[in-house]
């Protein structure tokens, strides 16, 4: 009997008991009724398919098929509780228009850019992308191909997409859509501290006294931490929720002290609480004396727009994240003009609305923890921002313990666990490796067996940056895995679309579903999806969370994992790498990248017996080796010992995941504070290890205007998010009857005056324009979110409306994350 | 004519002009012209009296733009049909003595504008709950009075509305309960413990009679004198 | 009738792992260069009736509009019906007995903090046709 066996005996022993106890049924040891009848369905866990809170389900499964899921009671992210999309997670994986073979754009049963999707074989969709592929590289060279891959991949999907990018075709253009949603938080995680990723943990939503939200709508966006945060708010005393924003949405249902900023503003918001700190003697100087550095940022460094628009001409210091140390009276004066009378005028809160929250701050009695998610990370200065925050916390010492906890949300399962810690970006290897070290690339090249000098130095070319590539003919082959970026990416009329179509390229798109990327490619592969194959995700706590295979994928649909290894074998070393450089490492020669990078003795090393009986596990049988562990233990490597340390691999499977680093087998819940991180040297009390002098930086950085802003023809603000029932592109969601018909269409959210003044009436189509191109949608001046006048709001799930052909591609320069939150638009009927 | 007019001052000229029989005008003018000055006065009334019932006049205070927002958001702001109730059809009596009476009471609306008793946010959640009883017990006292001006429980058709809605009706027809015993907080936001108070009003109501106008307008002076006095302090 | 869903859906399973033409369709009908089409109103509270759920975890969903109902710091009218003390006189279905329990499981007598906003797991519905029919089979049909 597989220990999933007899759990499930257990759990129909104990659910038998408990629904004869609940019904007054005296029920006789062991005996069953026919009321009761036979439990047939088998539970294992799994961590939700959705957003970075990193709830674990558990999964039931009947004949082959998941017949129900529910919140895991043993997780101690969500103690069983789930949100509406956890909760439907059993029907994402069956959409009636499940792909389940290939597609090819043919004409005459050959390949052609303008034809019709047809079905074809796994090994004539290899052959076709193979062809291209290696035509790319000996026209182009490594700088012609390129991937897109995701948060959402598996750990090890993430870790074999960057090995199979940055050592098997020597290029470092692979980057993940995290950086949409992640990339400002890693800068200001770097910049400040060395070292990526939150010091505290979920278990700060119990301990802090105010909770402060700034450009986050956890309400909708993380459902489950707000229950959390909820129930401490409400149960208490004293606590109070503190909820800024553009606009008012649902979390302000539960705010003590809601504020509606102008966009932008929040920099001067931030400056403001800095000052009051530093102008009411609050600073924690002692704190601030031993632990932290403090600095200033360069200013007027651009919109990370292409290099000949004129607001990235004008630009002083374009793209410039110098850092020069100043002294606390430089930083004082820095941030002594935001006062509370000009920063109330500026940001258009009331002052005492904002002294209130700068108070909290201030308040050595209150525990405080900032929450922020995307309008924080989505915004033109958001490296910037993300830093000024953590200035708040460094100056107060409120950090790295219970409840004193600046804490950046994700927004997707892997964002941390793949994207970050594997280090799937143009720039980074794994566990905060980067390419331009040369230190870093020989250790990734020693961990993964492959000669001197084969990881490129040049950092690759970012997510927008791709796009741009695909519209010059610069990026010719390219592949797109686990992803909807023709939704999601910004500004698609004038680079997504044409870059994807562009006669030169082949893309290659890799989904379980046909959504708009899909059908925008030259060549779709059928994907497996979720509990369809064993999986590892890291989630927004740095808790690490594994889950086994629980069903087979539908029809000939293959995990990104398989897909990678598979295409792998179609390369030589001659034909990837090139001779000259094959000819520096001789023992490569005549092997495949397979070989090179899969059958290296690690990945490769631990056997099938290894397996959890009782489980599919499609990819390893496959491969004749367990090759989700090999990768994991190869992966691994990496951060033991630096800070990035990770459990044995079987230890995952038993746990409902555990925060990193793990050392001593012992998880970690706020870093750089003695006694609780084991990094930190005995004696001193905290320790920034990120770097070397193991201080942390503040660093100043100025209110500077965003690029585009309402005018006369162009009058309103455009901001753009998500809902509750809906997660991201809605590829998976919308496919759910129930979610679907909870949320069935995107609308503009807009003020009833706005409204009026243009001759609109709530639900009326409209027709929604920017500089870059139209979309029609319906108005909505009432509902869960109410916009002030002069902006509006639109979710960007619904792929019927495509959001991102009104957005702008203007980046923080810094992390080359775009700002979705502002630019300008205008609106009128139909 | 005793008195020359020079003589006397011009209020007495305007008293014997009024009091003296006329001679240029006919009776019948006269009569026409009262009539028409009676017309112009009373329309006049009226539509000064109409016009601090528009919901532009209602919302132009400051402290009525929480109201209005959350105004907005309710049915009886924006639905299907667009017929619908502004404030003076829930807040204004259309009986003529209710009416007046109401509209004697607003003053002290203006009067606590004037001092900002809910000049803030704060302020205004402070008060809500003791503002919201006040109008559920004249609602309540009133059997829902101006709901059902245009909501009748005989002209329900059952078979349009939510199955639910439908049979809570019922229980209310048979039960004999008025609208305000469900639906309080239509078209405001309610505030903590909006149940536990309103079990209250009815409970007070229940036990001092309230028919008589005598009884209702001592309540009302009650209302007033506390109002001011929470002012005051 | 939900046997022949069953029995079809479970063909169409079959049928789909053997390699037949797929006809491609996104969820949104036009090419992605084309205009939007906009083709639904916004009457999103339109379905009635206690609705049948998947499977027993499941959340139930709201058979009512709830546009009209406050649920914030000040109050959630939701349990002016659905708490347990309410739910009899007001005829609606009572909370299940989960949301009386605390994140650590202790008995409450009031609704949980963490189960405070309803509408984080219960959504009413739309009278509207799904985008793409979703094969789902409950465990409980066969």
């Amino acid at each position: 009997m597989t220990t999933s066996e007899s759990r499930r005996t257990f759990l129909k022993a104990s659910a038998a008991a408990a629904t004869a106890s609940a019904a007054g049924i005296p029920l006789a040891g062991g005996q069953a009724n026919a009321q009761i009848g036979i439990p047939d369905i088998s539970w294992d866990k799994a961590p939700c398919r959705f957003c970075g809170t990193g709830c674990t389900v558990l999964v039931g499964t009947k004949n082959g098929r998941v017949v129900a899921t529910q919140g895991d009671p043993k997780a101690e992210v969500n103690r069983g509780l789930n949100c509406v999309k956890g909760y439907f997670l059993s029907k994402i994986m069956y959409g009636e228009d499940r792909l389940t073979q290939p597609m090819l754009r043919m004409r005459d049963g050959k390949y052609a850019k303008d034809g019709e999707f047809e079905p074809i074989s796994w090994d004539d969709a290899f052959d076709i992308m193979a062809e291209k592929w290696k035509e790319t590289l000996k026209n182009k060279g490594p700088e012609g191909v390129g991937m897109f891959g995701s948060g959402q991949w598996t750990v090890w999907e993430g870790y074999a997409a960057s090995k199979l990018m940055k050592a098997g075709f020597r290029s470092n253009n692979i980057d993940p859509n995290a950086r949409h949603c992640m990339a400002s938080a890693v800068v200001g995680f770097m910049r400040t501290f060395g070292i990526d990723e939150p010091m505290g943990c979920y278990d700060d939503l119990e301990a802090a006294d105010t909770f402060v939200l700034w450009g986050s709508n956890m309400a909708e966006m993380h459902p489950i931490l707000w229950s959390r945060l909820t129930d401490t708010r409400l149960t208490k005393e004293g606590s109070e929720v503190h909820v800024l924003s553009t606009f008012e949405h649902r979390s302000f249902e539960l705010a003590d002290n809601g504020m509606v900023f102008n966009p932008q503003t929040d920099l001067a918001i931030l400056n403001y609480i800095a000052n009051h700190i530093i102008q009411t003697g609050a600073v924690n100087e002692e704190f601030l004396s031993k632990h932290v550095n403090i600095t200033k940022t360069d200013t007027d460094i651009g919109f990370g727009l292409r290099d000949d628009n004129p607001l990235q001409e004008a630009a002083a210091n374009p793209n410039s994240g110098k850092l020069t140390e100043i002294s606390f009276d430089e930083y004082a004066e820095s941030v002594k003009p935001y006062t509370l009378e000009y920063t109330a005028e500026l940001s258009g809160v009331p002052a005492e609305k904002l002294e209130h929250l700068a108070k909290q701050y201030a308040d050595p009695n209150r525990k405080v923890m900032s929450l922020w998610t995307m309008g924080f990370n989505q915004h033109t200065r958001g490296s910037w921002v993300n830093s000024l925050m953590y200035n708040v916390h460094l100056l107060t010492g409120k950090i790295s313990e219970p409840g004193n906890s600046p804490f950046s949300l994700t927004g997707q399962p892997s964002a941390c666990g793949t994207a970050r810690e594997v280090g799937t970006f143009a720039h980074r290897l794994p566990a905060d490796y980067v390419v331009t070290n040369p230190e870093h690339r020989a250790k990734a090249e020693k961990i993964w067996k492959v000669p001197a000098g084969t990881i490129p130095e040049k950092v690759g070319f970012h997510a927008v940056q791709q796009n741009r590539m695909l519209n010059d003919g610069v990026l010719n082959a390219y592949w797109v895995q686990c992803t909807n970026n023709m939704q999601a990416a910004p500004n698609m009329n004038q680079e997504g679309w044409p870059g994807y179509r562009n006669p030169d390229n082949f893309i290659t798109v890799s989904d379980p579903y046909p959504t708009v990327t899909a059908m925008s490619a030259d060549l779709i592969l059928p994907t497996a999806m979720w509990v369809e194959k064993e999986g590892c995700y890291g989630n927004a706590e740095r808790r690490t969370q594994m889950w086994r295979q629980q069903v087979h994928a539908p029809g000939d649909a293959k995990s990104d994992l398989w897909q990678l290894m598979e295409f792998s074998k179609r390369f030589t070393v001659e034909e990837a790498w090139g001779e000259d450089f094959v000819a520096t490492a001789p023992e490569m020669a005549g092997k495949t990248l397979y070989e090179v990078l899969y059958n290296n003795g690690n990945v490769d090393k631990f056997p099938l017996s290894e397996i959890q009986p009782g489980h599919p596990n499609d990819d390893a049988n496959h491969f004749g080796f367990y090759v989700q562990k090999g990768l994991f233990e190869e992966y691994a490597e990496f951060g033991r010992g630096h800070g990035h340390d990770l459990a044995p691999f079987e230890r995952y499977h038993e746990e409902r995941g555990l925060r990193w680093p793990v050392v001593d087998g012992k998880e970690t819940l706020w870093r750089y504070r003695e006694g609780s991180d084991p990094y930190v040297e005995a004696g001193s009390e905290v320790q920034f290890y990120g770097f070397p002098d193991k201080k942390a930086k503040i660093i100043f950085a100025p209110y500077e205007a965003p690029p585009e802003m309402p005018d006369e023809e162009y009058d309103l603000w455009f901001c753009t998010g998500r809902v509750l029932e809906h997660w991201h592109s809605g590829s998976m969601t919308r496919r759910v009857p129930e979610l679907h018909r909870s949320f069935p269409l995107a609308v503009i959210y807009m003020h009833p005056e706005d409204a009026a003044a243009r001759d609109l009436r709530h639900g009326q189509e409209i027709k929604v324009s920017t500089r870059r191109g139209e979309v029609t949608s319906r108005v909505s001046t009432k509902g869960r979110n109410k916009v002030p006048k002069g902006l509006i709001f639109m979710p960007w799930f619904d792929e019927g409306q495509l959001t991102n052909k009104l957005t702008l591609d203007a980046t923080c320069p810094l992390s080359k994350q775009t700002d979705f939150k502002k630019c300008a638009c205008k609106v009128e009927r139909v | 004519m005793a008195d020359s007019p020079e003589k006397r001052g011009w209020i007495g000229r305007v008293w014997n002009a009024i009091w003296t029989p006329a001679v240029a005008f006919s009776s019948g003018f006269l009569l026409l012209a009262g009539f028409l000055a009676g017309i112009l006065f009373w329309g006049g009334f009226h539509w000064t009296l109409e016009l601090t019932n528009t919901e532009e006049f209602c919302t132009s205070c400051h402290s009525m733009e929480t109201n209005l927002g959350e105004y907005r958001e309710t049915i009886h702001y924006n639905n299907h049909s667009g017929v619908r109730a502004i404030c003076s059809d829930c807040h204004v009596p259309h009986e003529w003595n209710h009416k007046i009476q109401a509209k004697i009471m607003a003053v002290k609306d203006v009067y606590h504008e004037l001092v900002g008793t809910i000049s803030t946010t704060e302020k205004y959640e402070e008060h809500r709950l003791s503002m919201a009883s006040a109008v559920w017990k004249k609602m309540k006292a009133s059997d829902s009075r101006e709901c059902r001006n245009c909501h009748n429980f005989d002209y329900m058709d059952f078979t349009i509305q939510e199955a639910r809605a439908a049979s809570e009706h019922q229980r209310a027809i048979d039960n004999n309960m008025t609208c305000i015993d469900c639906h309080q907080g239509i078209a405001h936001n309610l505030p903590p413990g909006y149940l536990e108070r309103y079990q209250e009003v009815t409970e007070t109501l229940a036990g001092t009679p309230q028919n008589s106008v005598q009884g209702q307008l001592a309540d009302n002076g009650a209302e007033i004198r506390s109002y001011l006095t929470t002012q005051a302090e | 009738m939900n046997k022949i869903v069953a029995t079809a859906a479970a063909l169409l399973i079959a049928l789909g792992s053997i390699a037949i033409a797929q006809e491609l369709r996104d969820l949104r009908g036009t090419p992605p260069d084309a205009p939007s089409v906009v083709n639904m109103s916004l009457q999103w509270e339109g379905r009635e009736g206690r609705m049948v759920r998947n499977y027993r975890q499941q959340p139930p969903l709201i058979p009512h509009s709830i546009t009209q109902y406050q649920i914030d710091l000040r109050t959630n009218q939701c349990l002016s019906c659905h708490d347990w003390t309410k739910a009899g006189e007001r005829n609606a279905p009572t909370l299940s007995m989960t949301h009386y329990l605390d994140r650590d499981g202790t008995e409450l007598d009031h609704i949980a903090g963490t189960r405070y906003f309803c509408n984080q797991c219960h959504v009413p519905q739309a009278d509207t046709e799904p985008l793409v029919t979703n094969l789902f089979q409950p465990s409980s049909t066969d």
